[in-house]
């Protein structure tokens, strides 16, 4: 069989597809270079140690959660409860503090938040509900058991400040927890069988089936990781704040699509990483930040990270047309 | 006798990006007469019938219909000017009616109100003329595969058009439909109307078709009446070169091993009381059309579709797989029928699929690397000819889909399995490799592999079976030893004659 005559047809069109995958991160690092050289130039303060620490610190809990998050989407799953349950587990948390004391308190809190998990993967993955439905459901029952449980003044934690604790490089430890677990996910998604699965159940659900993959225990397995890091979260956000109340991470799911979507994980499921996720949320942090210094209005900010979103998935749907051929 | 041109297409050329697809297509389409396309995948003929159908835009060249120069620049012009494409992927509104759906786009009504009436008895009339029997009011998801293309035909035919593009319509409809069809194409042409007709099967154009055009990378590499061509040529213009024949046949000689696999009394609801075995060495193809459960029965096999009642013994022992994972472990690999829906992981790489049910196995600890994946590649990339980057780097969805039929071969002798369950193993494979994967399956068998392959094909159990079992509504009704095995026996056994 003549194999060279038919090879040479096929090396064109992929060496044009390798050429064209590069710019999917490519067009978001240059996007947050031009960020940064922006915002360098209108504000001398910007590029200084303690407001890049200040960027990464502010991105902590979003990026916790992304991360999570991330393995969901990838596996065309979604969680939009990672706002309401890390209230609710800041909230466990403090009451638990007050009566078990410290370290049995945060052993509650991380049962909560594998329990919300395990409620929402059970939902999704035995009863069979879509996750947008479910975690919608479980969004409001948490926002609700929050604010009837706690009422609606803020409840007080002490001697729980850890995460703003800055034993090297001058670093919250929330920041270090926050690239710790974005880097184990990373290799969690990247060099794992477990991440090779979630690939391919957000590939083809009914593919992956069928070559083996144990899909709903690994779907399932998904949203306990998510519902841990809303436990982690939860700790964070009480420690940072030293209270909590009934609006905390408020809105926080938006901010974690957000970046996982500007991160160039597709709604479909099967494509996507983490580091797509962390340049999407620096590019929202880093956009935040810099009009923070810039004084313009926090409001104006939710405007820029929205349009931020549809520019970017807007360039995405152009430049797949392109490719499709 | 010639009859007027309707469409007549010349220089079409059109580029995705730097890929060139068409480089200069010349066709006429005469009115009241069929042309069938041929060519094997990547060929351009799907680019080519969406140009003409206004969904793409031409880069280059010229379309005449009745001599008038025209620019397509939408769907709606095309249709317009009476052209009406049958894709082969259905693309129907599953939760309307069916009379909804044959209606769908010119939707009868009286100041933009429906005319259920009217919509009723236009839709009643689409049916009749392709002798199908529907019920109007019941929603198209409810129906099967086959009477799905039958409603997408009955939509295209509905209206006045001028010419009907099919694009490989047969694939999912059973002999009986299949007939009706020629039939309704017989009538159309009578009328005046231009027909294109895509389609792989060489049968198809000898029995219907008047003039035959191949194209091949982008260009028209044949293109004669079909009465002055035979067979042989059009292979040979489809792929370039002489398509060595089935001159190797496997065949099988018993030798007392015991069977990989022995299925007795299998029932669910779409087969009943099913008995076969497959022995090392074997190549048992199950025939069947479109309802007659064979697919549903090598799904139960494997664990990936449940059933009722019967015992299925692996190597003699009796097992139960509620899970596919579970046969895997017991050594059976699955080919399933669709391959976009089932088989492939499209956003991944090549290597990538093929090392997927070995991952496990494959891993260091609970890690994989790409360059494992790329070794595994490796190991079946020469054996199964898979016409991709030697380290299976690009997207599995880049490759051709006899390619991609290949690479999730490969799935299972990576994984090391010793029974092979193919479902419809070459559907959408062109030509040229088809016969590689009958050549693969071959030398499979002889080095010792079971493979039972379950087809609506009959060219995939002539090619590579060494015995046949023909199935008709869940029943087996025949079976066949390798040297009876011949297209007529097994068409007559399935209750169809040939076409002509």
């Amino acid at each position: 069989m003549p194999d060279t005559i038919q090879t040479t047809g096929a090396v064109p069109a992929s060496t044009m597809r390798a050429r064209m995958k590069a710019p999917e991160w490519g067009a978001l690092l240059i996007f947050l270079l031009a960020e940064i050289v922006f915002f360098t130039i209108n504000s001398p303060y910007f590029l200084s140690w303690p407001n890049i620490v200040n960027i990464i610190t502010a991105l902590s809990i979003t990026g916790i959660l992304a991360a999570g998050g991330t393995i969901l989407l990838i596996a065309g799953q979604f969680d939009l409860s990672v706002g309401s349950g890390t209230a609710f587990v800041a909230l466990m948390f403090a009451i638990a503090a007050q009566s078990l004391g410290i370290m049995p308190a945060v052993g509650v809190a991380v049962l909560v938040g594998v329990g919300i998990g395990m409620l929402n993967g059970f939902l999704v993955t035995v009863v069979g509900v879509n996750a947008l439905i479910t975690t919608l459901g479980t969004l409001a029952i948490f926002r609700g058991l929050t604010l009837s449980i706690g009422g609606a003044s803020s409840v007080r934690i002490t001697g729980f400040d850890w995460a703003i604790a800055r034993p090297f490089l001058d670093i919250p430890l929330s920041a270090v927890l926050f690239l710790v677990i974005a880097v184990g996910i990373a290799v969690l998604l990247s060099r794992t069988v477990f991440g090779r699965t979630i690939y391919a159940i957000g590939a083809n659900e009914n593919a992956a089936r069928l070559v083996g993959i144990r899909t709903k225990k690994t779907l399932f397995l998904g949203f306990v990781i998510s519902g841990v890091c809303m436990a982690i979260t939860g700790l964070v956000s009480a420690s940072q704040l030293g209270s909590t109340s009934g609006t905390t991470g408020t809105g926080l799911e938006l901010a974690v699509v957000t970046a996982i979507i500007l991160g160039g994980s597709s709604l479909k499921g099967g494509t996507g990483s983490m580091f797509g996720t962390v340049l999407g949320l620096l590019i929202v942090g880093v956009l935040n930040n810099g009009m923070t210094l810039m004084n313009i209005n926090s409001t104006w900010q939710q405007v820029a990270a929205g349009t931020l979103l549809i520019l970017a998935v807007s360039f995405d749907q152009i430049r797949q047309r392109f490719i499709r051929a | 006798m010639s009859a007027p041109t309707f469409l007549s297409v010349r220089g079409i050329r059109k580029s995705f990006g730097s890929v060139k697809v068409l480089h200069g297509v010349d066709l006429d389409l005469p009115a009241g007469s069929v042309t069938a396309l041929l060519g094997e995948n990547g060929a351009g003929k799907s680019t080519f019938v969406r140009i003409l159908a206004g969904d793409h835009h031409a880069d280059e060249g010229n379309i005449e219909i009745d001599g008038a120069p025209i620019a397509f620049r939408s769907v709606a012009q095309s249709r317009e000017a009476g052209i009406r494409l049958i894709a082969q992927e259905i693309a129907d509104a599953p939760t309307l009616s069916v009379a909804e759906n044959i209606t769908l786009g010119a939707l009868p009504n009286k100041l933009g109100f429906v005319d259920y009436g009217a919509m009723r008895s236009t839709a009643q009339r689409a049916l009749d003329s392709l002798g199908a029997d529907l019920q109007l009011d019941a929603p198209v998801s409810s129906l099967r595969l086959g009477e799905r293309q039958i409603v997408e035909i009955a939509r295209a035919t509905a209206g006045a058009s001028r010419c009907l593009i099919f694009d490989e319509p047969t694939a999912a409809l059973s002999d009986a439909e299949t007939k009706r069809l020629f039939a309704l194409i017989e009538r159309m042409k009578s009328r005046g109307v231009a027909i294109l007709y895509i389609t792989h099967r060489l049968d198809e154009v000898f029995a219907i078709a008047d003039r035959v055009c191949v194209l091949r990378d982008g260009r028209v590499s044949l293109d004669a009446k079909v009465a002055d061509v035979d067979q042989t040529a059009v292979v040979t213009a489809m792929v370039g070169r002489a398509v060595a024949s089935h001159q190797d046949h496997h065949v099988y000689a018993e030798t007392g091993a015991a069977r990989l696999v022995e299925v007795r009394g299998l029932t669910s609801d779409s087969f009943f009381n099913i008995d076969v075995g497959v022995a090392p060495g074997e190549i048992v193809g199950i025939y069947g059309k479109i309802g007659s459960g064979v697919p549903e029965l090598a799904g139960a096999i494997f664990g990936a579709v449940p059933h009722a009642s019967g015992e299925i013994l692996v190597e003699g022992k009796p097992v139960i797989f509620r899970h596919p994972s579970e046969a895997i472990a017991h050594g059976l690999g699955f080919l399933p029928a669709d391959r976009a829906s089932e088989g492939l992981l499209r956003s991944r790489s090549v290597a990538e699929n093929l090392a997927a049910p070995s991952w496990r196995r494959l891993a260091r600890g609970a890690f994989i690397s790409r360059r494992i994946e790329t070794s595994a590649f490796g190991r079946w990339h020469k054996t199964l000819k898979v016409r991709s980057r030697p380290d299976g780097a690009e997207r599995i969805a880049t490759l051709s889909g006899g390619n991609q039929q290949k690479v999730l071969l490969g799935r299972w002798l990576e994984a090391g399995s010793k029974l092979l369950l193919l479902v419809e193993p070459t559907r959408g494979v062109d030509v040229g490799a088809r016969q590689e994967i009958y050549q693969v399956l071959r030398d499979l068998a002889r080095q010792g592999h079971g493979i039972l392959i379950a087809s609506s094909d009959y060219e995939d159990i002539t090619e590579a079976a060494t015995r046949a079992i023909v199935m008709v509504r869940g029943q087996m009704v025949a079976h066949l030893p390798q040297n009876e095995i011949s297209t007529a026996r097994l068409t007559e056994a399935a209750g169809g004659g040939a076409y002509a």
